[in-house]
């Protein structure tokens, strides 16, 4: 599949919704980064989220960007950036807020081994 | 005392900028990762995170903390960095995004170890001459002033350099905020013991950190604040916090011998008239130092602000040694304080 390894990026909420759908229905890990163009430290953490993407093809990743989706991100009440959020079923099970690598790799292998 | 251990007393630096686009907007936001990498190589330090809201970015370096605002930038570092080398690449990536530099401030305490510090920061005549040859010649207006204290051996003075420009040093920048920067020493052994990482725990420092920010009651100091948090291995500990538009720092060398806690933050005139003084008493708290000075600086700084600090130190039996007053360009007024809890 085109879409394994890479982090895959919702422009719309339509788009959004479907990715969240499939993520849901694979029962796999689903990390959901919300970004900002205007935000510095979601520059320096990008990097790390591809690597982490191409590393680990059974994790589903997602970007989302808090101005092009403003209704998703107030609904998922993201004030800081970036903030990450862990699915799994479609329930949320973990969050990061703010760009730590540690943590990320930390709760990537905690919550896709669970 | 040690004779040579990590040196937590920070140098820090800021920067105000103006451009002549009047809808400025991201400002030093817009700069690239590789653009802030390379002030960091200057300087000798690395990030270990970050977080953004709509005002502001903060990072967590190896050795203190980066505050990006559009028109400000502020780069506090502690250990053998040299921060002034910063300047440079700085004016110049701003120099590329339109903006120049306005006003300038630097300011430090007094070095535990001044022997191992790199040039320029092997004394302060040094760094004058640096910020001398590194700032524009259009901040005309100059000032550099060692603060004093009481306190025997000159162990706490106030380092202060600050320049300004024509317009900024008549316009008032945010008139009703101040700025907070406190340093401890002699950090209670048994809290300092908190800062350390415990033996096995498998953590990443940022996981690490938020424990420790619990475990010690730091997060009680602000708790509407979004605070980023990392313990350092075997020990150490740095955070930032974020609140609207006002950021918040702390920064502990645990140590014994050398120990060293900061905490930073800004304060409004339009605040409740006794957080400032809630606050540090619940950084003291955390410490409980044997000695710490506490600088304000702000153009809104009255005999009132000071006052309050001491009211609210002294009942935690910090008595106030020393208070100095002086006025600075581009900062407004300092106010020097230095507390200790024994006659010294």
């Amino acid at each position: 599949m085109a879409e394994e390894g890479q982090v895959i990026g919702c422009h719309t909420v339509e788009a959004w919704t479907e990715q969240l759908q499939k993520g849901n229905e694979s029962k796999k890990l689903v990390v959901v980064d919300f970004t900002a163009s205007w935000c510095g430290p979601c520059r320096f953490i990008a990097p790390v989220l591809a690597e982490l993407a191409k590393k680990l093809p059974g994790v589903i990743f997602l970007k989302v960007d808090v101005d092009e989706l403003k209704s998703v991100a107030t609904d998922w009440a993201v004030e800081a950036m970036p903030t990450f959020m862990f699915l799994k079923e479609g329930k949320i099970v973990d969050k990061i807020v703010g760009a730590k690598k540690d943590e990320l790799q930390q709760k990537i292998q905690l919550h896709a081994a669970a | 005392m040690a004779i040579s251990g990590f040196e937590g007393f920070e140098k820090r630096l800021e920067l105000q900028f103006s451009g002549d686009d009047p809808m400025i907007s991201l400002g030093l936001r817009r700069l690239d990762f590789e653009s802030i990498e390379e002030v960091l190589d200057a300087v000798q330090c690395t990030v270990v995170s970050a977080v953004g809201n709509l005002f502001f970015d903060a990072y967590v370096l190896s050795e203190s903390s980066l505050f990006v605002y559009p028109t400000k930038i502020i780069i506090k570092t502690c250990g053998t960095t040299q921060l002034l080398k910063s300047i440079p690449p700085l004016l110049s990536h701003a120099h590329h995004m339109g903006l120049r530099v306005c006003g300038s401030r630097y300011t430090r305490g007094n070095f535990i170890f001044p022997q191992a510090q790199p040039f320029p920061h092997t004394s302060f005549r040094e760094e004058i001459i640096y910020l001398e040859q590194s700032l524009p010649t259009d901040l005309c207006y100059r000032k550099a002033c060692v603060m004093p204290s009481k306190l025997p051996n000159q162990q706490y003075t106030w380092h202060v350099y600050s320049a300004s420009d024509e317009y900024h040093h008549i316009e008032q920048m945010a008139p009703d905020m101040f700025t907070v920067e406190v340093c401890m020493t002699e950090l209670d052994r048994v809290l300092a013991r908190k800062f350390y990482r415990r033996l096995v725990d498998g953590n990443s420092g940022d996981v690490a950190g938020k424990e420790m920010t619990a475990l010690t009651g730091i997060g009680d100091i602000n708790p509407g604040s979004l605070l980023c948090d990392f313990a350092f291995d075997p020990c150490g500990y740095s955070m930032n916090g974020m609140d609207g538009t006002r950021y918040s720092t702390i920064h502990v060398t645990p140590e014994d011998g050398y120990s060293y806690a900061s905490f930073e933050c800004v304060g409004s005139t339009e605040d409740d008239r006794n957080l400032i003084g809630e606050m540090l008493k619940k950084v003291v708290q955390v410490f409980r130092p044997a000695t710490m000075s506490v600088s304000t600086t702000g153009t809104c700084v009255s005999q009132d602000v000071w006052t309050r600090v001491k009211n609210a130190l002294e009942p935690l039996g910090l008595s106030c040694r020393s208070c100095v007053v002086d006025e600075f360009p581009a900062a407004g007024s300092v106010v020097f304080q230095t507390f200790t809890t024994r006659r010294k």
